[in-house]
């Protein structure tokens, strides 16, 4: 679920395209030092793109009778960071703006924050957290891609809810309705999304130790050999 | 590694079919996206607004579940090779190895 087209007020469109604009743009400085740095990566990062492009394409029953898609936006986060994660996430919200109508341009900026900077954020920060209390590897990853992609439906809900206070019950209860109507339906697909990055990663382990090596981000974590 | 990875794809495929199932049983269950579902609660809460700008581009809805295809091909085709890729290299240098030792 991205906010459609035209349907945040102009002066939000524009705040949260200028609170945006700067991650992205680092995050374009970070991968373009990283493609010069260590050229071997390329082909795992345009992997890790890959796997939100599919996922962001699938939209998936849920158990309240509606659908929704995950966002892969944990993964790529957990392998490079979350700064490369703005950069790749804002090509899948643009492809899907331009030509298929969902999401927008003018809703981009706000898009952009919830799902390609706060989830990732989010999701590497429980990977670090989770890891710090020694929890295996796998439950950190699945839960910081689970709680990542629901970190971006919350936000999409309070972006809403900025714009739309309930004339009654003011932001709070405006946020109630929309976080009401997102995250019975995301939960279980957030789930999908959490079992789908282990599988992942579990086979990064096992087939792409070398290149995992190669980053500069976890390698300790994610080349480890004693935690499973 | 190959025996959890089987059950966390069993797993994942259990809960969106249960999903599904479950889904179809509610009242008026029609799969709509969360987004539309998101959009009528703004036309409950502020009866008179429009959105003030329009899709650059809105493809009609056959093209449109053609492209959604198209996007997720992509990005399973990339996927899908760097994995093979990745597997078949581990593979034939695990042979090398085998066959170095003898």
């Amino acid at each position: 679920m991205h906010i459609a087209e035209g349907f945040l007020p102009p002066l939000h469109a524009a705040a949260w395209t200028a609170i945006s604009l700067p991650f992205v743009i680092f995050s374009a400085r970070r991968v373009t030092r990283l493609m010069h740095d260590q050229p071997q990566t390329k082909l795992l990062l345009a992997a890790s793109g890959a796997f939100a492009f599919v996922l962001s394409a699938l939209k998936l029953p849920s158990v309240t009778g509606s659908c929704s898609h995950a966002t892969g936006a944990g993964l790529g986060a957990i392998l490079f960071g979350p700064s490369v994660m703005a950069l790749l996430g804002t090509i899948v919200l643009l492809f899907q703006a331009l030509l298929l109508a969902h999401g927008g341009l003018t809703t981009l900026g706000a898009n952009v924050f919830s799902m390609a900077i706060v989830g990732p954020w989010v999701a590497y920060g429980l990977l670090r957290g989770t890891q710090n209390l020694n929890a295996p590897l796998a439950v950190s990853v699945f839960l910081a891609a689970m709680l990542g992609d629901m970190a971006t439906y919350t936000v999409t809900a309070g972006q809403l809810a900025l714009a739309f206070p309930d004339p009654a019950s003011g932001v709070a209860g405006s946020f109630i309705k929309f976080i009401g109507v997102f995250a019975p339906t995301q939960l279980p697909l957030a789930v999908v999304e959490g079992l789908l990055t282990v599988v992942i990663v579990n086979f990064l382990r096992e087939y792409s130790s070398d290149e995992l090596q190669r980053l500069k981000f976890l390698p300790e974590i994610l080349t480890a050999e004693a935690r499973l | 590694m190959k025996a959890q990875n089987g059950w966390l794809l069993l797993l994942a495929g259990t809960l969106v079919v249960g999903s599904v199932l479950i889904g179809s049983h509610r009242k008026g269950a029609e799969f709509a996206g969360s987004d539309g579902q998101a959009m009528e609660i703004v036309a409950a809460i502020q009866p008179g607004y429009q959105p003030w700008f329009r899709f650059v581009w809105e493809p009609p809805t056959e093209i449109a579940s053609g492209l959604f295809a198209l996007q997720a091909a992509l990005g399973a085709g990339v996927l899908g090779y760097y994995l093979g890729f990745r597997r078949g290299r581990a593979r034939s240098r695990q042979q090398d190895r085998v066959d170095a030792g003898h």
